[in-house]
Order: C-alpha cells, then structure tokens, then sequence
C-alpha cells in the first residue's frame, strides 16, 4: 500500500457567515491511521467531531486540508466506495426491509444472486439472520443498528466510520452492542474512526482514543490504550481502564469549562 | 368495537333524519325520509335503470380528470421540489389558481371547450391537481436529510437518489394527495355538469332542483357520498400495498 490507511492533513472546516470571521468547526486535524487500527474520537458536545466524519466521508467539503487513503487523495468525486458510514440514528429506510436495507450499497455495483449472497452473509455476521424480510419498525433500537452496521460494512469498505452509533440505546443494549462491535471488528479487521462522547465506550473499543478540545476542534491528545485484545467486559475494572478513563475525562471536564467560560451551563 | 360505534353513528344519523322528515318538517317538497330515497334509489337502479347513464357519465369525467391531475401534478410536483427554477416559475401561478374558485372558471371553460366531456374533464383536473401537486412537492421537499445523506455516502449516482431514496419517501404524501383530490374532484364533477349538461349526476340533481323532484335529487346527493367513500377506501387499499412500511406508524 502507498500510504497508510487513512492521514488526514490540516482539515478545516469553516462555515462563511458573512461580513464576519467565517464560523471555524475544527482547525488544522492531521491525523494518521494505520490499517486495521480502530480509533476514537471523543470531545465535549458541539466540538465539530461529527463534522469531521462527515468531511472525511466527502458529505460535506473540507474548507482546506486533505484527505489520503492508502496514500491516494479524496476529493469526493469520486464514485469509489472506499467508506462505510454507520449513522447515528433512524437512518435505515423505512420503506426497505433489512435485507433491502443492506442491498442499498450493492444495487448497481455487483450483480444481484452475488449481491444478496454477501447482504446475507453480513446480517448473518452482525446476527440477525432470520430477520432478513423484516421492516426497520419491527426492530428494536438494537438490531436495528445491527443492520446499520451491516450495511454499512457489505460493501467491503477501506475505512469504516461510525458516528455515535449506539448514541439513541439503552444502556444495557448499548453494553451489549460495544461487545457485539468487538467480536464483528475482530473478524473483519476493518479500519475503524468511531465517534462517540462516552469515554468508557471508545477506551473499550478502541487502540488509540483522541481527544478534541472544545470549538474550534483540534486535537488535544491522544492516547494508547494499553489493554490487550480480545477484550471483555471485565477490562472496564482493569487499573488501567479505570486510570486511563479518568485522565481523558479530566481533559474533557476542562474544555467544557473551557468552552462555557462565562456562561451560566 | 370501532366498528359497532360507526354502524350506530351511521344507523342513529338516518333515524333522525327520517323523524325530521316525516314528524318535524313533514312536507315532501322539502325533505323526504331516507326509506324514500331508498326506494328510489333501487327503483333507478333496478326498474327504470334510469341511473346508469348519470353514473357511468359522471364517473367517466371524474376518473379522466383524476387520471390526469396524477399525470401533471406529480411530475410538476416532484420539478418544483427539486429545481427552485421551477419553483419560481409556478408557485404565483399555482398559488393565484388554487385559491380561486373554480365555479368562476366554469363558464369561460365551456366557452373554450364547448358543452362536451373535454370542458368537464379540465374543471375536474383544475379540482384535484392542487392537492396532487402540493402533497408531491412537500413530500419530496421533506425527505428527511438522513435518508438523503445515506443515499449520498453510498455515492448513488442522482437518478438512483430520486428513484431509491426521494421517491419512496413521497409516496404517502403522494397518496393523501390523491385522497384530497377525490372529494376535490367529485366537487368538480357537480360543478361541470352543473352547467351546460345532459347527462351525469350533477346534471341529474340540478335538474330534480329545477323540477322539485325531492327523492331524485337526495339518491344524487347519496350516489356522490358513495362514490366519495369509494374512493376513499380504493386508496386506502392501494396505500397499504404500496407502502406495507407504513403500518407501524400508524397510530392505533
């Protein structure tokens, strides 16, 4: 490969609003994954991660700044499906069984007794076989982003992007879903940017979690997660969980001071 | 149960009605008792016949006019959401259109297009493409940003956009659309025939006015409302088969 996976190189992104300065989202954001790496970002609200995402999966056009994928620029003409987008929420169409759901990416790109084969395939992997001719609405929160997932990861991306995806479920499901996340990235190795704002969650999943500093975004810090894989969910009582999880929220309680100085919350 | 309460609602309006007609008012000049328009009912239906040619001619007009508010209103619809070129173009034409009354319009159109179907055909089209053209256009302008950003980060060329994401998005605004013109376009039924006709139900009822032929000119008025709760309920059959999606946000 020419490059590694994903680098992204001084991405800004602005908003012009104007006579005024332009609305700044985040500044200069290098960062470089390598292949197979799975990576958080996390960050007080409003500090433009999702923005980010989105500029990394060419919706929305970077201010200035690149965007390399094994070494190759994107510059979001292109018709190549080399990301996977995991939405946040009620993003599945309504009108498309789970099975159709998953086909969306497919439709058009390979031919259709293939297509289904591999739609079937990774429902199965995300474990909802049997659940093919469902409708999104006869679906809990859960397996519903199951097929998210799914449909997501059938096209066989480079990169997988993931914006808080178990941001809308209950608490018990979203455990559940972060383990079911492990067991599904450990047999697909895909390389994986994950947003989230609940530290517990990127240190669990993740190699490496970086940290954004309040509006404008820019990298704070990063860290290694220095916990072994495979990973269960006793490693949320493991010292260096528990040290490392209060370092990062450390970080994030300042820049929400930070961001909110002068201001009443 | 839901059922039951309809059947007493419907069976409790026409026994007023009947103590209204024969005990209150009493004067068959004015309103008769539904037994009446029953009995005339059936009597045009199944001894003189006399209804078909109302119905068949009327029904002729509105299913036309219908059929072809769907071919315009949609499309023109679907332009304006889609190309605000368009939708400069239209909107004070459809906005000045829309609000005036289509009973003015009757008469230059008859003028223009003469006594026969094709005048008629156009008061009900002017009846029921509005509703048809503004549902399709809210529909497709509403389409949630998440669906189309799915859409966009599977890189669906534009054509597979409109036709995987935006268009099945506005099928059910489409469908209330099309059950707002139907009542819409029954109005204009009456109204184009109203002037100038020989046939048809709305000719039947003004001319049973004109004559003060009571029972006759109540089986017009029954033969519209069922003609309108028919297609109602035509539509309704066709939304669920097209958007079989759709039954879990109903709410019970």
């Amino acid at each position: 490969m020419a490059g590694p996976a994903l680098e992204l190189r001084n991405l800004t992104k602005e908003i012009p609003t104007g006579n005024q300065q332009p609305f700044v989202i985040f500044k200069n954001i290098s960062l470089t994954v390598r292949d197979g790496e799975f990576v958080s970002i996390v960050g007080p609200s409003g500090c433009g991660k999702t923005t980010l995402l989105r500029v990394i999966n060419g919706l929305l056009p970077p201010s200035s700044g690149q965007i390399f994928i094994d070494g190759k620029e994107q510059t979001g003409a292109d018709n190549e499906l080399v990301m996977g987008f995991v939405f946040q929420g009620a993003s599945l169409l309504p009108w498309r069984t789970s099975l159709k759901n998953v086909l969306l990416g497919l439709e058009g790109r390979k031919q259709p007794r293939e297509a289904e084969e591999i739609a079937r395939f990774y429902l199965n992997l995300v474990g909802l076989s049997g659940f093919e001719n469902h409708y999104p609405h006869q679906l809990s929160g859960g397996m519903q982003q199951r097929v998210n997932l799914a449909r997501a990861l059938v096209v066989d991306p480079r990169i997988l992007l993931m914006d808080e995806p178990f941001a809308a479920l209950d608490a018990q499901t979203r455990t559940f879903m972060q383990l079911e996340l492990l067991r599904i990235w450990s047999q697909t190795k895909k390389t994986v940017i994950f947003i989230t704002h609940m530290i517990s969650e990127a240190i669990l999943l993740s190699d490496r979690v970086i940290v954004f500093s309040h509006r404008p975004g820019r990298i704070r810090s990063e860290f290694t997660v220095p916990l072994a894989r495979p990973r269960n969910i006793d490693i949320k009582s493991d010292h260096r969980f528990v040290e490392l999880e209060n370092v990062v929220w450390k970080q994030i309680e300042e820049e929400v001071k930070a961001a909110r100085e002068g201001s009443p919350i | 149960m839901k059922g039951t309460l309809k059947l007493i609602s419907i069976f409790g309006g026409l026994v007023l009605w009947h103590i209204l007609a024969t005990r209150i008012i009493n004067d068959t000049a004015l309103l008769v008792s539904p037994l009446v328009v029953v009995v005339k009912g059936y009597e045009m239906l199944f001894v003189t016949a006399e209804l078909y040619p109302h119905l068949y001619a009327s029904s002729w007009i509105f299913l036309n006019g219908m059929l072809l508010a769907t071919l315009v209103g949609v499309p023109l619809g679907f332009l304006m959401a889609l190309s605000p070129v368009v939708r400069d173009y239209v909107n004070p034409w459809m906005t000045a259109l829309y609000t005036t009354p289509r009973i003015a319009f009757a008469p230059v159109l008859l003028l223009w297009f003469g006594i026969d179907i094709a005048s008629k055909i156009i008061i009900v089209f002017l009846g029921c493409v509005f509703p048809i053209l503004i549902n399709s256009f809210y529909g497709m302008r509403v389409v949630s940003r998440e669906f189309v950003e799915v859409g966009r980060s599977f890189r669906l060329s534009r054509g597979a956009l409109f036709l995987k994401i935006l268009l099945p998005a506005s099928v059910p605004f489409i469908l209330a659309g099309l059950r707002l013109a139907v009542g819409r376009g029954l109005t204009g039924v009456a109204i184009a025939e109203w002037f100038g006709a020989t046939e048809g139900l709305g000719y039947m009822i003004f001319f049973a006015g004109q004559t003060l032929n009571i029972p006759i000119l109540f089986v017009g008025v029954a033969v519209f409302a069922i003609l309108g709760i028919l297609g109602f309920q035509i539509l309704k059959i066709i939304e669920e088969l097209a958007t079989p999606w759709r039954k879990g946000f109903e709410v019970k």
